[in-house]
């Protein structure tokens, strides 16, 4: 016995050591004992504490920054109660992505995303899905394995990891929330903290977690900065966005926090208004000179906003302040690398491998970036070792698809068409490859191939030009001259500054007005 | 009709390459300006297919890799009860 440690001790280097599983057995175990031992001084017992760190550990194991957690669904883009304007003026809002001022690159170089904005360097879940820019949009989009979206966001991610955390604890939830006095908890701060994380992040119950907080801070005589940030988190997640910023404000009020900030830029980003974000983290920047999550915040929303150039400036300023954040390093050598400059962008991906980033994406890019700064002897090895650490079909499909480009370089077509087959074999949604596998085959002379796989591509992906500016070329070629000017349309639509297009159109015209 | 260089045909005109300057100058100066005086010089120019292009991968972030690995984590545990009922019916 007198080898062994104390329990409790036990359980808190555990969760110190991030072991949290392990402490959350060692405190069940606790728990399950006789509740003795109490000293009689104390206000919180030896229970009570290993039910405090139980909860604590289970948080742990399913906590994901609610900074970055954002999901639209498509009934929060239609039923948008908090648009002020049906056509936001240009420069103001996030969903005109066609208002590029910043001199980025065009279409026709750097490939876009469904909602019409450049690929970016990094993703994050907010990011991921790409907000479609007008409902319509969300609506024409097809619903493929990648861009479906959930219906809305609370039966989203969030939802169905509510339902992860019970498939850990196979024998029942830990705290049966609708048992709970929550006043009783209200009462006693310190363990009200832990149970509303609990709540919150384990459990997804937010209205639970919501009620938690009101009587929490009405306790603290809404004296206590941190339940009023929390209850802002739970009005965000339940789509209550101007009580959420006023909950925020009046918590920055009492206590200057970068957090509060970055949660009340995530309002107005969600409220669609970029511009008041971009003031709300210009003045956090006063207030907290060089503060890495605020500089990069300003460079997202530039980015969203189409206005690359001023944001890859606030990546360099984050650099300067953090020399090893991923995402500016990546969202920089991606910019480089679609300016027509892979060497540089090579540096940076490199840099990124010196730091330890192991994954597909970086060796995919690694290998592109060899390959178009003449850096042959590598390009092949880096694609291998992306195909080899590809972790779904989805990722595989993208480095055959990039490897088909190795091969369109380098002349070998034969090696390109089954590289590209390749990638829609991992990926039958894959729209660039569809157009690719087109041109190839019109190489050839098969048209009618062509012409197939080039209306699937337009179908999958209407936001792209190239489908339907090819489509348009093939029709004209054939004589078909009606098809080709709708096609000419839609590519118009798709990049209205692409001169070959507006050629073919004005050809067209021409052809028109003479019969 | 002799335009400057390589020109681009007017559209819906007749597209007619045809050789001009054939006399090479010799000597030192022998890359000249070559301006044709009589013919019609052109080059084909006919807008062809385009390729989409090659992709550069955005890397994830820590949220959503721990995100990704929360929902699998999650699907595996859900497997073995799914898995089982199957092979009775």
């Amino acid at each position: 016995m007198g080898l062994e440690l104390e329990p409790l001790f036990q359980a808190w280097s555990c969760f110190r050591r991030r072991k949290f599983r392990q402490c959350s057995d060692l405190c069940a175990q606790l728990l399950e004992g006789p509740p003795g031992g109490q000293e009689a001084d104390s206000e919180y017992s030896v229970f009570q504490a290993a039910w405090s760190l139980k909860t604590r550990a289970l948080t742990e194991m399913v906590y994901v920054d609610e900074i970055d957690m954002d999901e639209e669904g498509i009934a929060e883009v239609i039923l948008d109660e908090n648009a002020i304007a049906q056509v936001a003026r240009p420069g103001t809002s996030l969903k005109l992505p066609g208002t590029s001022q910043g001199g980025g690159p065009s279409p026709a170089v750097r490939p876009v995303t469904q909602s019409g904005r450049p690929i970016t360097g990094f993703v994050r879940p907010s990011t991921q899905s790409g907000r479609p820019s007008t409902m319509e949009q969300a609506i024409k989009t097809p619903r493929t394995a990648l861009t479906a979206r959930p219906i809305t966001s609370a039966s989203g991610r969030y939802a169905r990891l509510g339902t992860a955390s019970m498939l850990t604890n196979p024998d029942g939830p830990f705290i049966n929330l609708s048992r709970l006095n929550l006043s009783k908890y209200a009462q006693k701060p310190k363990l009200a903290k832990a149970l509303f994380e609990y709540i919150f992040h384990h459990e997804n119950d937010v209205k639970n977690a919501l009620d938690l907080a009101a009587l929490a801070t009405e306790h603290a005589q809404f004296k206590d900065w941190w339940w009023k940030v929390q209850i802002g988190k739970c009005y965000y997640r339940l789509g209550l966005y101007r009580e959420a910023e006023k909950q925020f404000k009046s918590a920055l009020k009492q206590q200057d926090m970068v957090d509060t900030v970055l949660y009340l830029a995530k309002v107005y980003l969600r409220l669609d208004q970029p511009v008041t974000a971009l003031n709300l983290f210009k003045q956090g920047l006063d207030r907290f000179p060089g503060e890495v999550t605020l500089i990069c915040g300003i460079a997202r929303i530039y980015e969203e906003m189409n206005n690359i150039s001023s944001a890859a400036e606030y990546y360099k300023d984050v650099l300067k302040q953090d020399n090893t954040h991923v995402e500016a390093i990546a969202c920089i050598g991606s910019n480089h690398f679609y300016s027509d400059q892979p060497e540089i962008a090579l540096r940076f991906y490199r840099r990124l491998l010196q730091m330890g980033v192991y994954n597909c994406q970086l060796f995919n890019n690694l290998g592109l970036c060899c390959f178009y700064a003449q850096q042959y002897d590598m390009t092949l090895s880096s694609f291998e070792r992306a195909l080899f650490l590809a972790e779904n079909e989805e990722e595989t499909a993208d480095v055959w698809y990039n490897l088909g480009h190795v091969a369109v370089g380098i002349g070998d077509l034969n090696l390109a068409y089954q590289c590209f087959k390749l990638t829609l074999v991992n990926n039958n949604d894959y729209a660039e490859a569809y157009n690719n596998l087109a041109v190839l085959e019109m190489r050839k002379g098969h048209i009618e191939q062509a012409r197939a796989l080039l209306q699937t591509a337009s179908s999958l992906a209407p936001h792209m030009y190239e489908p339907h500016f090819n489509f348009a070329i093939l029709s004209e070629k054939v004589g078909d001259l009606q098809r080709s000017y709708t096609a000419a349309q839609k590519s118009e639509e798709a990049f209205p500054g692409h001169v070959d297009t507006q050629q073919l159109i004005k050809q067209l015209k021409q052809h028109f007005a003479m019969l | 009709a002799a335009g400057s260089g390589a020109r681009r045909p007017r559209a819906g005109g007749r597209r007619r390459p045809t050789a001009a300057g054939t006399a090479m100058p010799e000597g030192k100066a022998a890359f000249r300006e070559v301006l044709p005086k009589q013919g019609q010089l052109s080059v084909e120019d006919t807008a062809g297919m385009v390729l989409c292009k090659p992709k550069v991968l955005p890397l994830k972030s820590v949220s959503l890799e721990k995100l990704e690995k929360l929902q699998r984590a999650a699907l595996e545990a859900a497997r073995p009860e799914g898995a089982a009922p199957q092979p009775q019916p």
